[in-house]
């Protein structure tokens, strides 16, 4: 009778177990398959290589280099490619080889290169509106020499993102990874046991806590105002490395402590000093625990939006300066929290949500391929 | 023959906080001998032996008084622990290679100390490895990992790392209990074999051992030495009553 009860209740147990688990799992596939659904028919080329505004631009061509005729319709014999109406716009269907468009130069004189799918919007003096393929083909095709188009490229891309969030990523690393490994060094190799230390921990253990929208509101007052960065991609680097901190010393920390005491025993007993026992003995055994740290950190600040919205900005252009208006920049994750609040643009947010989604699992790959090197390496097969 | 003392060891304390792990000992050890440390667990062997090449040092809330001269030369006050350790080499308990080559291994300690050039390097790594009886055995996979040989050929790695910076003394820490017989043999042999260059000190657990390859004996008793003496003295006709209750297994 008891034995029976006993069987019951472990079949109980055992059940909600299983049933915990495929509730996590269950979630899981859900979220991705809802933002893989949802968001992968946005995620074509054009997404992947485009800006994220459409951007106008003059250019002026050298016609004279022309080489060879096409039977293509509409085809534009002075400058090697085929136009086609789109929409009431005049688009670059397709561009030749060796066309003079490669070498085109905007006003500073500097190379842009035209792309398909670029539209062009006025030829000299003639505005292209209200215009057939075929009218267009005659225009361009008038006179020899050069000539000076207005050309617009569209945007809807999410390059300026991808390369804001680059930067900031390394901003961030530049900053918070020295520091953070040293701090680590000091607190695990030359710290004494004692109170001290152990307010230093408790501090540390704290700020780790803190939501990251108190380090945005903290990274704006001193970063974007105080010292007049604006929203720029310094003072975003900044908040993210003093957010990090805490992660990239405990991390680092734990891996130093991994490091077997026999080394550093074995390392002093041969003379060496204590910064060269650290140097060549204990870092490079503790590396990969480190490279993992970081590639957390990097799957944090790939994810950050509080800490970025008010001290990066949302802006969606490529920084070209640290501070200043020029730096403004909105990382992946801030232009889709902007998207989803100010545009209600879903159909966008959550094709930048699939991207975020693949490169956090790349991340996660490789921490994992970076622990089990170690380990191989470790028993030295 | 006249026995040149190498370290002189007078009324030495030490205290882990306000424990005394060693107290008051006087014992002077002699050149190109092996003298060997033996006593139960706990009983201060290892510790007297890292006071040796100051390795106490790293630990926390560790007082020492006393002193201890090497060459006359007091270890404390008149050297710093770096350059003491370069003339003490140690070999530890458990075989505790890097995780590196087994060349970097034996490298690490002339690298340290500002030796650059590789056929210098070369050279150094293979007389040490000859030296510690080992180089016929790995002089083909210099470039494996240390940590993938078995221990007792490990052992003899970290014994050549140790030779590789040419010290005077070379302590060993029971160098054989995480070892197999027959490793724990070679190692034997590799001491015996070794103090016509350098004076060894051994502690051991192994009563046997300490007969077969040590000229002079210290037996340890709570932290005090009970008697130090001939090896060959101490094992038949030791003059204290505690040790012949060690040796002969009545306790410890």
């Amino acid at each position: 009778m008891k034995n029976n009860q006993r069987k019951f209740k472990d079949g109980i147990l055992q059940g909600l177990i299983y049933a915990s688990t495929s509730v996590t799992i269950g979630i899981l596939i859900i979220i991705i398959g809802f933002v893989l659904y949802k968001g992968l028919p946005g995620v074509n080329y054009n997404f992947l290589t485009r800006m994220w505004d459409s951007q106008t631009t003059i250019v002026d061509i050298d016609r004279n280099s022309v080489t060879g005729g096409s039977a293509e319709e509409n085809y534009v014999e002075s400058l090697g490619i085929t136009i086609a109406l789109d929409d009431g716009y005049i688009i670059i269907k397709d561009i030749k080889k060796d066309s003079p468009v490669e070498n085109a130069l905007n006003i500073k004189k500097v190379p842009y290169e035209l792309k398909e799918k670029d539209v062009i919007a006025k030829a000299d003096s003639t505005t292209f509106r209200d215009i057939t393929a075929e009218e267009a083909v005659e225009v361009l095709n008038e006179g020899t020499g050069a000539i000076r188009l207005k050309v617009t490229r569209p945007g809807g891309g999410i390059v300026p993102m991808v390369i804001s969030t680059v930067y900031i990523i390394l901003l961030t690393l530049m900053i918070a990874a020295p520091i953070g490994i040293c701090a680590a060094i000091y607190l695990n190799e030359y710290a004494k046991p004692g109170k001290v230390l152990n307010v230093i921990r408790f501090a540390i253990q704290n700020l780790a806590g803190i939501p990251s929208i108190i380090y945005g509101l903290f990274g704006m007052l001193v970063f974007v105002q105080n010292f007049k960065m604006q929203y720029s991609i310094l003072a975003g680097g900044l908040t993210l490395s003093i957010m990090l901190l805490p992660t990239i010393i405990s991390t680092t920390e734990e891996t130093l402590k991994e490091v077997p005491n026999v080394y550093r025993q074995g390392s002093m007993g041969l003379g060496a000093t204590k910064l060269q026992t650290i140097s060549k003995i204990i870092l490079p055994s503790a590396l990969p625990g480190i490279l993992v740290a970081i590639i957390l950190s990097i799957g944090r600040i790939v994810g950050e939006s509080a800490a970025l919205i008010w001290t990066a900005g949302t802006v969606a252009q490529i920084p070209t300066a640290l501070v200043g208006s020029e730096a403004g920049a909105a990382t992946l994750t801030t232009k889709m929290y902007w998207l989803i609040k100010e545009s209600a643009d879903l159909e966008s947010a959550t094709s930048i949500a699939v991207v975020l989604l693949a490169l956090v699992i790349l991340l996660n790959l490789l921490s994992k391929i970076i622990t089990k090197r170690f380990l191989r390496n470790r028993t030295g097969n | 023959m006249n026995d040149i003392t190498k370290f002189s060891v007078s009324d030495l304390n030490l205290f882990y906080g306000s424990f005394q792990a060693l107290k008051n000992i006087n014992m002077d050890i002699y050149k190109g001998k092996i003298t060997a440390f033996i006593g139960p667990s706990g009983c201060g062997k290892s510790t007297f032996l890292k006071t040796i090449n100051r390795m106490n040092d790293l630990i926390e809330g560790v007082t020492i008084n006393g002193t201890v001269t090497l060459d006359g030369v007091d270890i404390y006050k008149e050297m710093d622990a770096i350059s003491l350790r370069t003339r003490v080499g140690m070999v530890f308990q458990q075989p505790n290679p890097f995780p590196m080559s087994i060349y970097d291994n034996v490298a690490y300690g002339p690298r340290i100390h500002g030796i650059r050039k590789k056929s210098t390097l070369d050279e150094i790594v293979e007389k040490s490895l000859r030296q510690a009886a080992i180089w016929d055995e790995v002089k083909d996979k210099l470039k494996k990992s240390a940590q993938a040989i078995s221990g007792g050929q490990q052992q003899r790695i970290c014994i050549a790392r140790t030779l590789a910076i040419e010290p005077e003394v070379i302590l060993m820490d029971e160098p054989t209990s995480a070892l197999d017989p027959i490793s724990t043999l070679k190692i034997e042999d590799l001491a015996s074999e070794l103090k016509k260059d350098y004076t060894i000190i051994i502690v051991t657990h192994n009563m046997q051992q300490a007969g077969r390859i040590s000229d002079k004996t210290a037996f340890f008793l709570t932290g005090e030495v009970i008697e130090y003496g001939d090896t060959e003295q101490i094992f038949n006709k030791p003059s204290n009553k505690k040790t012949e209750d060690y040796i002969t297994g009545r306790f410890g």
